[in-house]
């Protein structure tokens, strides 16, 4: 295994190393490090659903700045395979931006550079969004700074609650009150349905689902991602309360197989009561003009409320060939001029010490989004994709039977934490 | 370079006779090689070399990133017994022998239509062909949208037309599900094998056709002795196609069902597609991949076998 140097490293003994295997590696390329003038050209790669505003800010960066940023865009299906073997093979970018919960598996595996030192450079570290600072870290190092935000909210049909005879001033705060709100809604008219939900989507139901445990005290990992604990009590209630939302008609039929690409459009439609989903589906309603909507956090059974903190941490890749510019990019990256720039083309900006100077005053329902990306959590696992994100995975599954099944719910579970502490194991 | 064309003279005229090394013969194998050369270049390097490579990384473990190692034939023992693995080629197979009879059916029927002279019948000759234009994934989106309960216009109108309820979901079981993918390959696929059996169909001589009429053979007969056998060759370039494109479906199924429900329409290359690239086990993805070419060859073979030996009886 060869390890770059880090020129960072604070200890004698780790710069002794590094000055060692540096020696011993041979590369005629020159790599600068951070204590050189960032100068010269570094490469980013980031996935196609970022095109929108990403050029926006490395033009930004180019026009104010020595050292020259440039993009490459990567089909965002393919981004975590590509960027893998690039990275491991060292033709990678110099910087890469990548969705948070991949964060963990590209640390474990070692082809991301020490970024400890560059976070404590910034005064604003503290405000840095909770959820992506815990992603980033592996075994006490940090591995990439948050770079765009996203969180997890209800979204709610205001005129259909007040057809209901709801206040939509006072969105459900509890399991039962959602249930009430669904349940009046649904009564409006057989093509009425109070909520509806991707039950095909694994990625989609981390981000809508799994707040309510959290909210009710429960977590689907432990702290270390290491156990799976799809069979505690909190899994239980969220799902039967889900499954009684299911079997009374409340949802709509398609509900059981979206996956992921339906949800939106069927809220669109106006004769869908709530429905869970993040900040930039704010944007596609507002663009769409045609539902008049509110936001409220994801509840817990008896109160309380959570949400899925989501979004891209951006990181420097081991073998970059540019590091002291990239360790500028990144830092700039967080600074107020990038993250004014993302919050203008609706991204949840990832300090919580801006969220009331930048974003919330775009639009009165960004506020409880940001408010929510603050206290936002996200589930930690070097193994994120097989176990959650799958469509067919352990969580995936859970949801289809736990929701829309027939069988047991418990029973559903213990298979469900079988199959994902099985791939935790393996991937260990 | 440079040598040789300091001494041309002795390359040209050699002092003592002899056979010279470059008879035509050689020359023209040489000219051959030449000729083929790109596309072996091709073949090589994006067949050959990744078959190699796949079957190399099989015998390993080898994960997306970091270290692999050799495990000789782990990965193998390991898909025999894995039931994620066998369901997949179950239901593979399964999807196979409904699609390939409701893809070929059709298309004779279409082809046997549309083969005959006049406008009318090249119209619908284009009209069967459009689906053929538009891409697998984009066909998939919009089926996947045609068919969403209360949001698509397919399944409205069998609920106006009394076939279904409003509120079912074609989507919800998993033979529902794989039917409605069929139709939709179905729709996709047929303008293209009726191309093929067409231009098969037009090599066929109408003299044949003429002279069994003559003898007293009805439109049956005519068509089980005479067009049935000609078409033969035709018949089988359309089936190899469409077994080989059916074992390795994936995107239809991707798309519109994602797998579920409950994980009852999952391909075998989708299930190399989760072992590979969401499970990052390329070693396994590799064997699996594998083994999924060794049962394609062995039904493309069988096919070209059992056509090929009828062909002689």
């Amino acid at each position: 295994m060869i390890r770059r140097s880090t020129p960072l490293a604070v200890t004698a003994a780790t710069a002794a190393l590094a000055l060692a295997v540096t020696g011993c590696g041979g590369g005629d390329t020159p790599e600068s490090s951070a204590t050189d003038k960032p100068t010269g050209n570094a490469t980013l790669w980031v996935r196609d659903s970022q095109k929108g505003f990403i050029n926006l800010l490395t033009d930004q960066y180019n026009k104010t700045h020595d050292g020259k940023i440039q993009v490459t865009v990567i089909p965002a299906a393919s981004f975590v395979q590509k960027f893998g073997t690039a990275a491991q093979t060292g033709s990678g970018p110099d910087i890469a931006s990548i969705d948070l919960v991949y964060l963990p598996f590209f640390a474990s595996k070692g082809v991301l550079d020490d970024l400890t030192e560059v976070q404590n450079q910034l005064t604003w570290k503290d405000a840095l969004s909770p959820a992506h600072r815990k992603l980033a870290e592996y075994e006490g190092k940090v591995y990439a700074l948050p770079f765009t935000a996203e969180a997890s909210m209800i979204f709610y049909n205001k005129d259909l609650f007040t057809k209901a005879g709801l206040d939509p001033s006072k969105p459900p705060t509890t399991f039962d009150e959602m249930l009430n709100a669904a349940r009046k809604i649904h009564a409006l008219g057989k093509d009425y349905y109070g909520f509806t939900m991707a039950g095909q989507c694994g990625g989609c139901n981390v981000f809508e689902v799994a707040p309510h445990i959290w909210a009710s005290k429960g977590d689907i990992l432990s702290e270390d991602g290491k156990t799976a604990q799809f069979t505690s009590p909190e899994v239980t209630d969220v799902l039967t309360f889900y499954r009684q939302m299911w079997t009374e008609g409340l949802m709509p039929p398609n509900a059981k197989t979206d996956n992921g690409s339906i949800q939106g459009t069927t809220f669109q439609g106006g004769k869908t009561g709530m429905v869970t989903l993040g900040a930039f589906y704010v944007q596609t309603l507002m663009a769409d003009k045609k539902v008049d909507f509110g936001v409220t956090p994801i509840m817990g059974k008896d109160g309380g409320t959570a949400s899925f903190a989501g979004g891209d941490e951006i990181a420097v890749t081991k073998s970059a060939k540019n590091k002291a510019v990239a360790y500028d990019f990144v830092k700039w990256a967080t600074s107020e001029e990038a993250q004014m720039i993302l919050a203008k083309n609706s991204i949840v900006p990832v300090r919580t010490d801006l969220i009331d100077k930048i974003y919330a005053p775009i639009d009165p329902r960004y506020k409880p989004l940001g408010e929510a990306m603050s206290t936002g959590q996200t589930p930690y696992s070097v193994v994120e994709n097989g176990i959650i994100n799958d469509n067919n995975g352990p969580w995936a599954t859970l949801i289809n039977q736990g929701v829309f099944g027939a069988g047991d719910i418990r029973q559903a579970q213990e298979t469900a934490n079988k199959a994902a502490q099985a791939i935790i194991d393996k991937g260990a | 370079m440079t040598e040789t064309l300091a001494h041309p003279a002795t390359e040209i005229a050699p002092s003592e006779p002899r056979r010279p090394w470059l008879t035509n013969r050689r020359r023209r194998q040489l000219m051959g090689l030449l000729l083929v050369s790109p596309a072996l270049v091709v073949v090589i390097v994006f067949f050959l070399v990744p078959l190699v490579m796949t079957f190399w990384m099989s015998l390993h473990d080898w994960p997306l990133l970091g270290d692999h190692e050799f495990v000789g034939l782990a990965n193998y023992k390991q898909a025999v017994d894995d039931t994620e693995w066998t369901n997949a080629i179950w239901f593979t197979l399964k999807y196979t022998l409904l699609i390939t009879p409701a893809l070929l059916i059709p298309a004779l029927i279409q082809a046997f239509l549309v083969n005959r002279p006049g406008r009318g019948a090249r119209f619908f000759q284009t009209i069967f062909f459009l689906p053929v234009v538009i891409g697998f994934a984009a066909g998939a989106y919009l089926w996947l949208y045609l068919a969403q309960p209360g949001l698509g216009p397919l399944a409205d109108l069998s609920a106006k037309l009394g076939f279904s309820d409003s509120t079912d979901n074609w989507f919800a079981t998993g033979t529902s599900a794989l039917l409605l993918v069929s139709l939709m390959v179905v729709w996709k696929q047929t303008g293209m094998q009726m191309i093929l059996l067409l231009s098969g169909l037009q090599s066929i001589p109408d003299e044949l056709n003429e002279a069994a009429r003559i003898d007293g053979a009805g439109r049956w007969k005519a068509f089980r002795y005479i067009t049935l056998p000609l078409l033969r060759p035709t018949l089988a370039l359309v089936l190899v196609f469409s077994v080989a494109g059916s074992l390795l479906a994936f995107d239809q199924f991707f798309i519109m069902t994602a797998g579920g429900p409950s994980n009852t329409t999952i391909t075998a290359v989708y299930q190399i597609y989760r072992t590979s690239f969401i499970n990052f086990d390329l070693g396994y993805g590799a064997a699996l991949s594998a083994m999924l070419m060794v049962v394609l060859a062995a039904v493309s073979a069988a096919q070209m076998l059992l056509l090929r030996r009828t062909d002689h009886s």
